[in-house]
């Protein structure tokens, strides 16, 4: 067996570590920017400075000028966003202002539910679009094609809110809700992709040898697309996470999304803004890794 | 795979006809949107309310034509707005070249990252809870124009490159067009099929995007109807069996995004 070209070759480990390391600076790149965008949502929201507890009688002049000060402290966005940056790094987000409870501790509660929902989600997504997506190629007719339009057509015009509803009727998990969601998106896009690796020369002069059919789609169908193929679960990620907010809000399933959708009627910004970061996060790194696959890939192949 | 021209002929058919019914609401429709009927609340259909009215005696019917006047006329103008920042941004990105198409692109890949609808419901938090009915319809289509336009940006980001790159362009640069004259007759009209497509891909997605946002209480606010907060009426299955018209926005909304799929510009078309 030979060894990979990726790995036989000291100037493609040198392309792969470079793409990881831009891979990495955009991620932090990203991370940076969208803090400060919600630094800025947090600092000129409406509510800002504003401290119910300054209407407390029972606390002194003193106290209420120390509970002014600590505002006062991070009265500039930079200063704001400085602060916030050197919390984030020790783990601390700051305190909800709707639940007064640890922003830290909401998240590692209510992280697990979402992170369940969305894998069982985007596999059963995957695996449907994948199935459907092959038997559409060996099917090959009209009827398919029909009724597969028709079917992620419906699908993709109705809103995520009322898939969430019927969910919640039919009393069925979650995680089929976020597959409903993701599935006609990475339907419509694998099968393409697959129709296209089809109509390649190098197929179309596979196929004219006689070589079989789960041969071709391994060796040659299969190579030529898994760099886009990879990329996808990188936007499936991101699909699936953005189904998240309405269907777990209205399925109470008690998760991130909900979360989100929680703070967002609550006007409790801190948590909105970090709830955005942590979710763009994840996002991102998934797609970067998914990109980073897909090139490694595409090199190998 | 497009549609077949009999489709979307019958498509756009169905969708002037909605909308002609939407902007003709303030004479179709019986009643205000607003107006209330005391004695009979969530009434089943009858004579005087055609698909009977809401928990709040509103008249359904009224609130459908009017709902589907604020969602078909707010999405298509949050389209065109995105489009144009698209087309602005892209073009300048494709034809200037070097750090301005760097820049450009790297803000829209950094718009991209971040996840759609939680940059909705933060920047929706923003807003006061007291606003106007109206304001908030606006604000929720502007929010999402806004935020809407750097999936169209790529597209026309590459048309204007594969545009800066073509003979013809050399051949009206060489000739001594004015830059302006090069923008008029050369750009602007090969350009306009990917600006125009863009603008039927963004409706439907905008329409379906202010759906979920005022089902969720985070979009267009009451007493002003919209699909989106007219859905809300089928979070009450006890409603929904009571008076079935409950579900004709829903039907509405399908009909029409469905329509918007099959008009959608072909391949064909472009070439």
């Amino acid at each position: 067996m030979t060894g990979s070209p990726i790995l036989s070759d000291g100037g493609a480990v040198k392309r792969a570590l470079r793409l990881f390391l831009c891979k990495a600076v955009w991620l932090v790149a990203v991370i940076l920017v969208g803090g400060l965008f919600g630094a800025t949502l947090v600092r000129y929201g409406p509510g800002y400075g504003v401290d119910e507890r300054e209407l407390d009688p029972r606390l002194s002049q003193a106290s209420v000028e120390a509970l002014r000060g600590q505002h006062h402290q991070n009265a500039s966005l930079l200063s704001y966003y400085g602060h916030y940056l050197k919390s984030a790094v020790h783990g601390d987000f700051g305190t909800s202002e709707s639940t007064q409870r640890p922003i830290s501790e909401l998240i590692h509660q209510r992280l697990p539910v979402t992170a369940r929902t969305v894998l069982l989600g985007m596999l059963s997504a995957w695996s449907l679009a994948l199935f459907l997506a092959m038997l559409g190629q060996f099917l090959r007719g009209w009827i398919f094609e029909v009724c597969s339009t028709l079917l992620t057509g419906f699908l993709l015009a109705l809103p995520s809110t009322v898939i969430a509803l019927l969910f919640v009727y039919f009393r069925a998990p979650v995680f089929l809700a976020v597959a409903c969601v993701t599935f006609p998106k990475l339907f419509r896009f694998i099968h393409n992709l697959l129709v296209e690796a089809y109509e390649q020369p190098h197929v179309l002069a596979a196929r004219a040898r006689g070589i079989g059919p789960v041969r071709i789609f391994l060796r040659h169908v299969l190579a030529f697309a898994a760099p886009a193929l990879f990329a996808l679960v990188g936007v499936s990620l991101s699909l699936a996470f953005g189904a998240a907010i309405p269907i777990e809000a209205l399925t109470d399933s008690p998760g991130i999304g909900q979360l989100a959708w929680f703070a967002a009627i609550n006007r409790d910004l801190p948590l909105v803004v970090n709830l955005t970061l942590l979710v763009t996060l994840v996002t991102v790194a998934g797609n970067s890794l998914a990109d980073y696959s897909g090139q490694l890939a595409a090199r190998a192949s | 795979m497009s549609a077949p021209k009999s489709l979307r002929l019958i498509s756009a058919f169905l969708l002037c006809v909605i909308f002609l019914l939407a902007l003709g609401a303030n004479f179709i429709a019986p009643y205000s949107y607003a107006k209330q009927f005391r004695d009979a609340p969530a009434a089943a259909p009858s004579a005087a309310h055609l698909f009977g009215t809401d928990a709040l005696g509103r008249d359904e019917f009224s609130r459908l034509l009017y709902g589907t006047r604020v969602s078909l006329l707010l999405a298509p103008a949050a389209a065109l707005l995105s489009t144009l920042i698209a087309g602005i941004l892209g073009g300048l990105a494709g034809f200037l070249g070097g750090w301005w198409e760097r820049a450009i692109l790297a803000s829209a890949d950094l718009l991209m990252a971040l996840p759609l609808l939680f940059v909705l419901l933060a920047l929706r938090a923003t807003l006061p809870l007291d606003v106007a009915p109206l304001i908030s319809a606006m604000a929720t289509f502007l929010i999402l124009s806004l935020l809407g336009w750097p999936s169209s940006l790529r597209v026309i980001w590459a048309a204007a490159r594969n545009i800066r790159e073509s003979d013809f362009l050399l051949l009206a640069r060489s000739s001594g067009s004015s830059p302006l004259r090069i923008i008029a007759r050369q750009i602007l009209p090969n350009l306009r099929p990917v600006l125009a497509a863009q603008f039927w891909v963004n409706i439907p997605v905008f329409i379906l995007a202010e759906a979920t946002l005022s089902m969720l209480g985070l979009g267009v606010m009451e007493p002003l109807p919209s699909w989106g907060n007219l859905l809300r009426g089928l979070e009450n299955p006890s409603a929904f069996h009571a008076n079935p018209w409950t579900i004709a926005p829903l039907i509405l909304l399908i009909l029409v995004v469905f329509c918007f799929q099959f008009i959608l510009p072909s391949r064909e078309d472009f070439a």
